[in-house]
């Protein structure tokens, strides 16, 4: 009888052992620590890999290979292409290839599904004011006041949810404690606060820059729906009333699965989903902008230095 | 009724001067520390000025919106041990507070940093008018706060040496018993501790304390050092409590596009000519 208790003893204390691998004190998934979403994988497929989730080994270390030297080649110094592509190998952190033609899995043919007839009039708005500079985000000039200038360069976001993956500071902390996970983003360091008590949404009428985030486990997934996004910043066309849902679920000691799903009827003609691993990074570090943004200083004192040399012609 | 309310008044002090706080919080669960989470807010004037001070009117146009409340503040002794030079410097900032001024060779900007939406800095971040949130992990703590969007993150695992300077500091954090030690370095000049222009160096050693005091309450005290502007260490000390209203939530406060107008309000364009 003994040693029969002793053996499920034992036995039970190596499962307790197994289910305790990746699972915080108080008994939650463990998905802690500190993340890139780095990848030049990039989240659309381009057409010559239509019809391929995946790379083959050739065409990703070619790939690899030119981001190598993409990301530290020199012009001739002294010149403007050289200060304008200043930004060298040290400066950038674009990570390496995940292996897929696309982050997008769904739908398969990994593009970001067709816009509405709602979804183009818009995109054709905003392409006719960056042009004419109302308010053109993407800074054509000629630089009126802070607002025709792009969120990033004016230090407010760095860009709207989901992060997908860009030049450098890739950067993310999670912390977890009972009944909340806390996600902190290099870029603007600002923190996802995310509930997990099952409380509802804000109301319709309060509006985030990084929306209102809820979550819940399912599994060992961290399922979190963000809603109430602002009509100021949008993720590659959506609406305010994006509805987004991401996942993250530890796939190994030093990376993340993570996926996010975006539907938003008034742009899109059905949901898309797009996979980006985490992988385990070092220290995050404090990524002020606005205290020390002398890039929109100078754009907007050069804008009226323009204007008065223009006038004394 | 006067000694009556006397007596009240010591007891209701008494459990925030002891040192040992009889006082024992609830577990983080499966650790052997105290859970501090929660959405924490401070019930001071200190943001307008942690010295003690009488009321102050606001810009006249605006009536009393934003005028400065009276308070009895939050150093102790109410004595901030400046150098001279620093106390003249104090009086600067006050004064040219909303004044745009060069100080960088670069830019004319006004020298209140809350008013330009910086990241507040450690301790202010503590006692703004704003929520902020800990998040208590078993091996890191965030606090995340409202204002500017800042953030913390307090390393319990490993402490390092600050690898650079920054607006929030560098936080290394440990257990005295019940009480979270936060040492922080690695500032810059570029914070103030409220509007009055209370001020630091990038010298600046701050020593954080929180201990929990009641379900709902933290106490916080932090010891300011800075031999750069001070000439002696000094300390400034308050209660948190637990923000209770059944819909608290930590909400975004986004400043930068408030600050705008302000920031580069001299270098829009300008219009009808």
């Amino acid at each position: 009888m003994q040693p029969i208790l002793i053996a499920i003893a034992s036995l039970m204390a190596l499962g307790a052992l197994a289910q305790t691998h990746g699972k915080t004190p108080w008994g939650d998934p463990d998905l802690q620590g500190s993340w890139s979403n780095a990848t030049t994988t990039p989240l659309e497929r381009p057409a010559k890999y239509a019809g391929r989730e995946f790379l083959t080994k050739e065409e990703m270390a070619a790939q690899n290979k030119q981001t190598a030297v993409a990301t530290d080649k020199r012009d001739t110094p002294g010149t403007p292409e050289d200060v304008n592509g200043a930004y060298n190998g040290f400066w950038w952190e674009r990570g390496w290839s995940d292996g897929r033609t696309s982050l997008i899995y769904d739908p398969p043919d990994g593009r970001i599904p067709p816009m509405t007839p709602q979804g183009k009039e818009r995109k054709a708005e905003q392409a006719r004011r960056n042009q004419t500079n109302e308010g053109g985000e993407l800074g054509a000039g000629p630089f009126n006041g802070p607002e025709d200038v792009e969120l990033y360069t004016r230090c407010i976001i760095r860009a709207a949810l989901p992060r997908v993956p860009t030049g450098y500071d890739n950067n993310y902390e999670i912390v977890q404690t009972p009944g909340y996970v806390a996600i902190l983003q290099e870029q603007m360091h600002e923190t996802r606060v995310i509930p997990l008590d099952g409380r509802p949404h804000l109301a319709s009428d309060v509006r985030q820059w990084l929306g209102d985030s809820r979550g819940h486990w399912e599994g060992n997934t961290l399922v979190v729906e963000t809603t109430n996004f602002s009509d100021q910043a949008s993720f590659e066309g959506s609406t305010k009333n994006m509805r987004l849902v991401e996942r993250w679920t530890r796939a190994a000691d030093d990376r993340l699965d993570y996926r996010f799903t975006v539907e938003d009827p008034a742009t899109w003609t059905r949901p898309w989903s797009a996979a980006i691993a985490w992988t385990k990074t070092g220290n995050l570090y404090e990524y002020a902008c606005h205290e020390d943004n002398y890039g929109l200083y100078g754009i907007l004192a050069g804008a009226r230095a323009q204007e008065k040399a223009a006038v004394r012609k | 009724m006067g000694s009556w309310f006397g007596v009240s008044l010591v007891l209701a002090v008494l459990p925030v001067l002891a040192q040992t706080p009889a006082y024992r919080a609830p577990r983080l669960a499966g650790t052997d520390h105290p859970n501090l989470d929660g959405l924490w807010q401070a019930l001071t004037e200190a943001n307008w000025d942690i010295q003690a001070h009488a009321a102050q009117p606001g810009p006249p146009e605006f009536g009393a919106l934003y005028a400065e409340p009276a308070g009895p503040g939050i150093v102790e002794g109410n004595e901030i041990p400046y150098q001279p030079w620093a106390l003249a410097k104090k009086k600067e900032n006050f004064e040219k507070r909303l004044t745009r001024v060069n100080t960088d060779g670069v830019r004319l900007e006004p020298l209140d940093p809350e008013a330009k939406c910086y990241m507040p800095g450690v301790p202010r971040a503590n006692y703004m008018p704003f929520p902020f949130q800990i998040i208590q992990g078993d091996k890191k703590i965030i606090m995340a706060y409202e204002f500017a969007s800042a953030s913390r993150l307090i390393r319990l695992d490993k402490a390092e040496p600050a690898p650079v300077e920054s607006y929030m500091g560098w936080s290394n954090g440990r257990w005295d018993g019940d009480t979270l030690v936060v040492d922080v370095t690695g500032f810059n000049e570029k914070t103030w501790f409220d509007r009055a222009g209370n001020f630091h160096s990038e010298a600046l050693h701050v020593v954080e304390r929180w201990t929990p005091a009641g379900p709902d309450v933290l106490q916080y005290e932090a010891q300011i050092e800075d031999p750069k502007v001070f000439t002696r260490p000094w300390k400034l000390s308050f209660p948190l409590y637990r923000r209770l209203d059944k819909n608290a939530q930590f909400l975004e406060f986004k400043c930068v596009p408030f600050s705008e107008e302000l920031v580069y309000g001299h270098l829009r364009k300008k219009t009808g000519k």
